[in-house]
């Protein structure tokens, strides 16, 4: 079994921060914290070759990277890739999601190390599997360990069980049958908590990241101000075919032109927004505030989306694209009608 | 001053409230010349019975079949399930729609098991999104597996209404129905034995056990969706209720919304949670009672009020632990999430049960909003995978799907086709009273 081990600048041994902006490049057999994973390994499987990458250049310049990375991981011919651990840097673990992601567009099975609450996570956990670790270096031998379990297992195309049993951090979540029902296993849940014993959620809750919210406007009479809305507010036949849930796009209208739309809204009963766009899209009475000088102009275009069981992560795309425009325009404040 | 006599009830008397269930088993059903079930073998004279259902001058029409176990039959527009039961009279099964809204769950109620009455119609689209959505039930196969009712023989009332009969009357006639026809079957058990005999009744309270109470919301929605206590929809403030009430008729559902999570009539006559709080009442933990709230509240502010007062009510019942259910979706999960907050802070521990919006895939995060409170959740499924459904040879309810807007790409295919379709169309899949065994698992 031929592994492939991803490690950054630091861990190959290739420098420290300074030399963060590396290219990839690869050395042959294990290096670095590779020797102790390779003690760790069983039967044929050996480390034959480890690639490398500057933790600044793999997150920065994604796409020459992601090029880099692959012609080796073609030329090492490589069975499994592990990449990490990672542990709490953030631009490793970035890294390490980049190369495994690659390695399964070639069809090549990967596993990345590290801590759970690593910022990668959050962006690479559906795709890609990752074993957690410790914070920091101090797991580093634990770290192996289980990447070292993982590699065999995926060498060897053994299918993985559910996330808890096997130890890896959850990526999707699929229907099965349990033995008990719902009820049977809520009220039992109850019990253990009530008795003290131990328990485990059938869904753990996300870690939701604080947004502060920025500060606010000392004088309205001098901003610009944008209404963006996820009420799914379109032009009469839907032009731009926008989704009544799980929407895959956002578009721009012109907002003086609300009162004539239509709503495709699919998650509660749109009649009265269809009735009369400007209930979700308060135009008129900005207008007003303007004509009266309270604000200082409206920017002329609306943006649209349906919010309706909108994905997590489009939703956070949506956002960060709105904003770009949005501060384009010079915008600095937004009424943002959500439904 | 003068004292009267007798007029101070007796402790006993206040905590001795038993319901004697009697359930008579269904083997086959099939229709005769007089009600009768002999032998578990159910006749049921068909015409009295449509004569019966269409007393209800909405009704234009009903065309009752049998739909049985292992038939490949798929079962379209399905609105509600009611199992079969009856009170001697003068008392009635159903307080508050087919009689006067009395107290349920003392005295006697039998009730046939193994059986259902069904209602499926096509309702035309009036008010466009507000109509019944689409439901697929199926007798066998990989679809069979979602729900209870392809183990049983089904009473399958397919009704049509006048022209001029709005959705919400419509539906209201489909409920009258289900109701009047399981009461009438339930009848039949008066000649018979009966095959089991249960007294449900709450163990005396023993102070050592921590005090549970299981919070039922109950969606309601708009003109037409909606779930009934005693007759009149569900408010926003907890109703306390003793477990046999829920078990004996006091709650009919109306919620003809997304199919997966729908809680039919069926299911509160046989509500898992009260049924696995009875099994622990008395042991391990004591059964206070059921606190039937609302979900799908449209104000923030009557959410709050509601929260708070659930949470007041289960601390005056000395409650050490709460179940949490909901129905639907959306705004549900507010609702149910801000009492599972309310109680948490409380002091009152909680578990809860929903289903999941996962996508397709899995890979969302399942749930529309959550509390850092909730840390004991059940799931029922993810909605949103989607299931292979094989043709069916016979197709009862309607013609044609009823697409609106379920952005089911399945629903333009023909009902007898094979079918690759969101679980979310498929009738109680993922239910969140937990009547069934599916869940998410994280892979």
């Amino acid at each position: 079994m031929r592994i492939v081990h991803y490690l950054n600048q630091f861990f190959a041994g290739r420098g420290g921060e300074s030399e963060a902006i590396l290219p990839p490049g690869m050395l042959p057999g294990p290096v670095g914290p590779g020797r102790l994973l390779k003690s760790h390994l069983d039967g044929d499987a050996e480390i034959v070759a480890t690639l490398y990458c500057g933790d600044n250049y793999a997150t920065e310049r994604e796409a020459e990277a992601g090029k880099k990375l692959a012609e080796f991981l073609a030329e090492a011919k490589a069975d499994v890739l592990v990449a990490g651990p990672a542990f709490s840097s953030g631009r490793y673990g970035l890294a390490c999601g980049l190369a495994c992601r690659l390695a399964a567009t070639l069809g090549i099975p990967a596993v990345a190390a590290m801590h759970p609450e690593n910022p990668a996570v959050e962006i690479y956990h559906r795709e890609v599997l990752i074993v957690p670790t410790a914070a920091d270096a101090v797991g580093m031998d634990e770290a192996l360990r289980a990447l070292a379990r993982f590699a065999a297992r995926l060498g060897n195309g053994i299918e993985l069980g559910p996330a808890d049993k096997e130890g890896y951090l959850p990526r999707t979540r699929r229907n099965v049958f349990d033995g008990d029902t719902g009820a049977e296993r809520m009220v039992a849940m109850l019990c253990d908590r009530l008795g003290g014993r131990a328990f485990q959620t059938e869904l753990p809750l996300p870690a939701i990241d604080p947004v502060p919210p920025a500060p606010p406007i000392p004088d309205l009479r001098t901003i610009k101000l944008a209404v963006v809305t996820t009420g799914g507010v379109v032009p009469p036949g839907n032009p731009d075919h926008l989704e009544s849930w799980r929407a895959s796009r956002w578009a721009k209208y012109p907002l003086d032109s609300v009162e004539s739309f239509t709503c495709v809204h699919g998650g509660f009963d749109n009649r009265f927004i269809r009735d009369d766009p400007r209930r979700v899209v308060p135009v008129d009475a900005l207008r007003e505030l303007e004509a009266e000088g309270r604000i200082g102009s409206l920017h002329p275009e609306l943006f649209v989306t349906v919010g309706n069981v909108e994905p997590v992560e489009r939703a956070r795309r949506f956002g960060r694209e709105i904003a770009a425009e949005l501060r384009a325009a010079e915008v600095q404040a937004v009424v943002l009608t959500a439904t | 001053m003068s004292v009267e006599a007798g007029l101070v009830p007796q402790p006993s008397e206040l905590a001795r409230v038993e319901l004697e269930l009697r359930s008579f088993h269904v083997h086959t059903a099939d229709w005769g010349d007089h009600l009768a079930l002999i032998d578990g073998h159910l006749r049921v004279p068909r015409a009295a019975l449509v004569t019966l259902v269409l007393q209800d001058p909405r009704l234009v029409s009903v065309d009752p079949v049998w739909v049985r176990a292992g038939e490949h039959t798929r079962v379209i527009h399905v609105l509600d399930a009611v199992e079969p039961c009856v009170k001697p009279e003068p008392t009635t099964a159903f307080p508050g729609f087919l009689g006067p809204p009395d107290v349920a769950g003392t005295g006697r109620t039998d009730r046939l098991t193994g059986i259902a009455v069904l209602t499926a119609a096509d309702i035309p689209d009036q008010a466009d999104s507000q109509g019944p959505k689409e439901a697929i039930l199926d007798m066998w196969g990989p679809g069979g597996t979602y729900h209870p009712f392809s183990g049983l023989t089904n009473l399958v009332l397919q009704f049509a209404c006048h022209e001029r009969v709005s959705i919400a009357e419509a539906v209201a006639a489909g409920r009258l129905a289900a109701i009047r026809v399981a009461s009438y079957l339930a009848g039949a058990a008066h000649t018979a034995n009966p095959d089991h005999v249960e007294r449900l009744a709450l163990a005396p309270r023993a102070p050592d056990l921590p005090g549970v109470v299981y919070v039922c919301l109950a969606m309601r929605e708009g003109e037409v969706h909606g779930t009934y206590l005693y007759g009149k929809l569900v408010e926003s403030l907890p109703a306390l209720l003793h477990p046999n009430e829920v078990l004996d008729g006091a709650v009919v559902s109306g919620d003809y919304w997304i199919a997966c999570h729908r809680v039919p009539t069926y299911y509160y006559q046989n509500d898992p949670v009260i049924r696995a709080l009875y099994a622990r009442d008395g042991r391990e933990i004591a059964f206070l009672g059921v606190l039937v709230c609302r979900c799908l509240i449209p104000a923030q502010a009557e959410k709050h009020r509601q929260a708070a007062q659930t949470a007041k009510v289960a601390r005056m019942l000395g409650a050490a632990g709460a179940v949490v259910t909901m129905s639907n979706g959306g705004h549900a999960y507010a609702d149910q999430m801000l009492i599972c907050q309310h109680l948490e802070r409380a002091g009152i521990r909680t578990a809860i049960s929903v289903d999941e919006y996962a996508d397709r895939d899995g890979s969302d995060f399942p749930l529309v909003t959550v509390v850092p409170e909730a840390v004991a959740i059940v799931s029922n499924g993810n909605q949103e995978q989607v299931v292979d459904l094989p043709a069916a040879e016979r197709v009862i309810g309607g013609r044609d799907f009823r697409a609106g807007n379920t952005y089911e790409a399945a629903f333009s295919r023909r009902p007898d086709e094979p079918l690759s379709v969101a679980l979310r169309q498929v009738y109680c899949a993922t239910s969140q009273s937990g009547f069934g065994r599916l869940r998410c698992v994280a892979y």
